[in-house]
């Protein structure tokens, strides 16, 4: 300490050697947001006491994050967190001077207070591009209408929010990407919300309340992923869809929905996606596809599937036929994982013998990778991986990974055994 | 990796040269010792283009085309303006870009430029480009940006990032070799950081005595008893004073202190330092006001009197500390260090002391720049907003 007072003293005006060595405050302002852009807010703030010329270049930075790493808070005491964080996120936003490009908010104290709402009118009113918003406490936060006139945002993540936006919202005409999870939206505000957004490339949607049927209008969509509770899934206008990744949470062993007319789900579901490059079928959503009329093989082949990825139970006869569907409609595929999944074990043979019928056969040309996991070594899942083997020539690795150490030896025995399409084959065997 | 900026085209290496082109010799004129060479040369040389460039010295080189055209600056030359083709056209660099930086530079676009590589082998290449000196870094991001090589931007404003992250002021500054040159005054506001750091606290807190013991010899001088208070009255209490209560300035000021308490408990560990000051101010202002013995209820002002001298001042400011201070910020504050800078505190004082009749007439011009806000009420003396609530 006694260094600084001394320092002080001495050096009223910057010495010659001084400005010559100090290389780093004179560079140009977009690197110097570059620098202090990459520390996190608190060392960027401090920066201003280093020097005279460093007294406000942490104010133009245009990328603002508050999360835990900022503050050193140890307290357990609601009220005496949220006003020190509420305290230092104003201090910081009323100092700040230049426009905010990224503003990203998570705390995980902090829950959804009504000084939040000041800050997105702030942050609406300096045209912000990305805007991240995680309220990891307490119920949901509703963002207020400001939140839906920032027109330039690029990107939008919403954790743990309601989204209710005004009458007069039309869209936000840049948004290319939009993280949505543990929100309560309803049905009607999100159709408009997807297909408002003309830019729309990337969405993921998580946990959603509110929304049963899942309308997706979105001509630029490429990238689609989501995981919940719905009874419906159908893409209109989503021909550049090319990463979809699907789970359904909930087991629809639902008679009602069978019955009602023969439409088929997996034939709905494919229609709309042409270029489809990349497919995680995970959870129940495979029974979803199953329900239904389902064809031995999609009229219109998917040419572009290379990777694909599907839990399923092996025991159940419907969820296996759709697979064979699947299978059999991508020509080009190059890897695939089949999962097992792990609560449906029934001792139902019920399909029993469906990997083994031969007239079914149909060559995987191009599957190079094939990763089994979660299996036990009943029949129906050894079966499956002895079709696999029996007719995959160019299969350079088929892993094995068994959910439990029941049985291993048996099935490591079976697998030996196995005839094998591809001489380049290696059977890789993982401890569970 | 986003190359080019401004829609430049880049032009597809020569594949016979890329093919070759593993790290060979460039056929430089330099004479700089730190030149970083990579003396492999593994293949004959075959027929391939070189770019003429010139570096702000003078200094004239040629370099492989793709490994030059790498950079967006000398892409745009070739391209749009056709230079560089012979000794006489000679693409003419920024002033940025000395012989030695450039250098590095046409190291790292050699190795990037290569389109085989993996993502393992080009980080790993990077993570060793990037190890020098801080000097050399800065002078780098200097050189890169000038060419607008951005990757190399990005690298180097990453590394100099992690270079300043969870440093102090004192070793930024050394490391830099910034001048610690902001002034006096600027040093004494409280710092406007947002941080918890408990440095930065206890150097807040020290200016936060620095300052009081400036503002006590400016209170000398004058004849009238400035008494800078922050105005946290409530609506009501300045409502009841408007209304009739002024002649009981006692009361005024039991209300005052009493919220002052009452400000504590709810905010204990104000990050702002402006809370802090002001109780400390006030404090040491009741001291010397009229109704002193209103605050007498308060148990540090015990014993103290209303003597202006500035040992006692002292000895009060040490004394009362305990009381004054804030429990939570003091636990994480080591003793010793706290003696350290009590000393320290009275060694300023001290100096203060001795050349007291000129450091007045600094201090009076400062009291004279800072225009304050006031109220004037019919109290005794002037009740002004604290000045330093002023943001800059």
């Amino acid at each position: 300490m006694s260094s600084v007072i001394k320092q002080r003293e001495s050096s009223r005006l910057p010495s010659k050697t001084d400005t010559e060595l100090d290389r780093i405050s004179n560079l140009p302002g977009h690197v110097i947001d570059q620098i202090l852009s990459r520390l996190p807010i608190r060392d960027a703030v401090r920066s201003s006491v280093l020097s005279r010329k460093w007294r406000y270049k942490w104010a133009k930075i245009p990328c603002l994050v508050f999360d835990n790493q900022c503050f050193d808070v140890s307290s357990q005491d609601q009220t005496f967190i949220k006003n020190k964080v509420v305290n230092i996120i104003d201090h910081v936003l009323l100092l700040h001077n230049g426009p905010i490009h990224k503003f990203k908010l998570s705390h995980r104290d902090l829950l959804g207070v009504t000084d939040i709402d000041r800050w997105i009118l702030c942050m609406s009113r300096s045209s912000i591009k990305e805007f991240v918003l995680e309220i990891w406490k307490g119920q949901r936060y509703k963002p207020p209408s400001c939140l839906f006139s920032c027109q330039n945002l690029i990107h939008l993540e919403l954790f743990n929010c309601l989204l209710k936006p005004p009458l007069t919202f039309k869209g936000f005409k840049n948004l290319r990407s939009l993280d949505l999870q543990h929100i309560t939206i309803t049905q009607d505000v999100f159709e408009k919300l997807i297909s408002s957004c003309p830019s729309l490339e990337r969405l993921t949607l998580m946990n959603f309340t509110g929304v049963t049927h899942l309308i997706i209008d979105a001509p630029n969509l490429q990238f689609f992923d989501i995981g919940g509770i719905f009874e419906d899934v159908s893409f209109l206008n989503t021909l550049h869809l090319a990463l979809v990744s699907i789970g359904l949470y909930v087991n629809t062993e639902n008679d009602e929905n069978n019955a009602r007319g023969n439409s088929s789900k997996l034939l709905r579901f494919f229609v709309n996606l042409p270029h489809i490059r990349r497919l995680e079928i995970q959870s129940y959503f495979l029974k979803y596809l199953a329900m239904g009329y389902v064809p031995s093989r999609l009229p219109n082949p998917c040419v572009d599937l290379n990777h694909l990825s599907i839990r399923i139970d092996f025991d159940d006869l419907e969820e296996n036929t759709a697979a064979l569907c699947l299978l059999r409609s991508c020509p080009n595929l190059q890897e695939l994982e089949m999962l097992a999944r792990p609560d449906e074990q029934t001792s139902m043979e019920r399909s029993a013998n469906f990997w083994e019928d031969d007239h079914w056969s149909s060559l995987f040309a191009h599957l190079r990778m094939v990763k089994v996991v979660g299996i036990s070594g009943v029949k129906s899942e050894m079966d499956f991986i002895k079709f696999l083997l029996s007719n995959s020539p160019s299969l350079e690795q088929l892993t094995v990974k068994p959910a439990s150490q029941e049985g291993e030896w048996e099935l490591m025995k079976e697998l030996l055994r196995f005839r094998r399409a591809s001489i380049f084959a290696e059977v890789i065997y993982l401890d569970p | 990796m986003k190359l080019f900026e401004g829609g430049v085209r880049r032009q597809p290496p020569y594949p016979s040269s890329s093919e070759a082109l593993q790290s060979l010799l460039p056929s430089t004129q330099l004479h700089d010792p730190n030149l970083k060479v990579d003396m492999a040369v593994t293949k004959p040389e075959m027929m391939k283009s070189y770019i003429w460039l010139q570096t702000a010295d003078g200094s004239i080189q040629q370099v492989e085309q793709e490994v030059a055209m790498f950079c967006p600056m000398i892409c745009h030359e070739v391209i749009q303006k056709g230079m560089g083709s012979s000794k006489n056209y000679a693409i003419s660099l920024p002033q940025r870009v000395n012989p030695a930086m450039l250098s590095l530079i046409l190291d790292y676009c050699r190795f990037h430029q290569v389109p085989g590589r993996s993502n393992k082998e080009r980080k790993s290449f990077d993570e060793k480009f990037i190890r020098m000196d801080t000097k050399r870094l800065c002078e780098l991001t200097s050189a890169a940006d000038s060419l607008q090589l951005k990757p190399l931007v990005d690298l180097t404003s990453r590394a100099l990032a992690r270079i300043i992250e969870g440093k102090s002021p004192e070793e930024i500054r050394e490391i830099f070799h910034l001048p610690d040159d902001l002034t006096v005054e600027e040093k004494l506001e409280p710092l406007k950081n947002t941080t918890d750091d408990p440095r930065i606290r206890l150097l807040n807190r020290l200016y936060a005595k620095k300052r009081k013991e400036l503002k006590e010899r400016q209170k000398l001088k004058n004849v009238e008893v400035e008494e800078e208070r922050v105005d946290d009255r409530s609506v009501d209490d300045l409502l009841s004073f408007i209304n009739g209560d002024s002649g009981d300035s006692k009361g005024i000021k039991t209300s005052k202190s009493k919220k002052k308490n009452r400000r504590r408990k709810d905010q204990q560990k104000s990050t702002s330092t402006n809370d802090a000051i002001k109780n400390r101010n006030k404090e040491l202002y009741g001291l010397n006001s009229v109704c002193c013995s209103a605050e007498a209820g308060q148990k540090s002002w015990a014993g103290v009197g209303a003597s202006s001298n500035l040992h006692d001042v002292e000895d009060d400011i040490f004394a009362s500390k305990n009381e004054l201070d804030d429990g939570d910020i003091d636990d994480e504050i080591d003793p010793a260090l706290k003696e350290k800078i009590d000393r320290e505190v009275e060694d300023f004082a001290r100096r203060l002391n001795s050349d007291w009749p000129e450091r007045m007439q600094e201090i009076l011009s400062f009291g004279h720049e800072r225009k304050p806000v006031h109220f004037s009420l019919n109290g005794n003396g002037s009740l002004r907003r604290y000045a330093n609530s002023e943001q800059r």
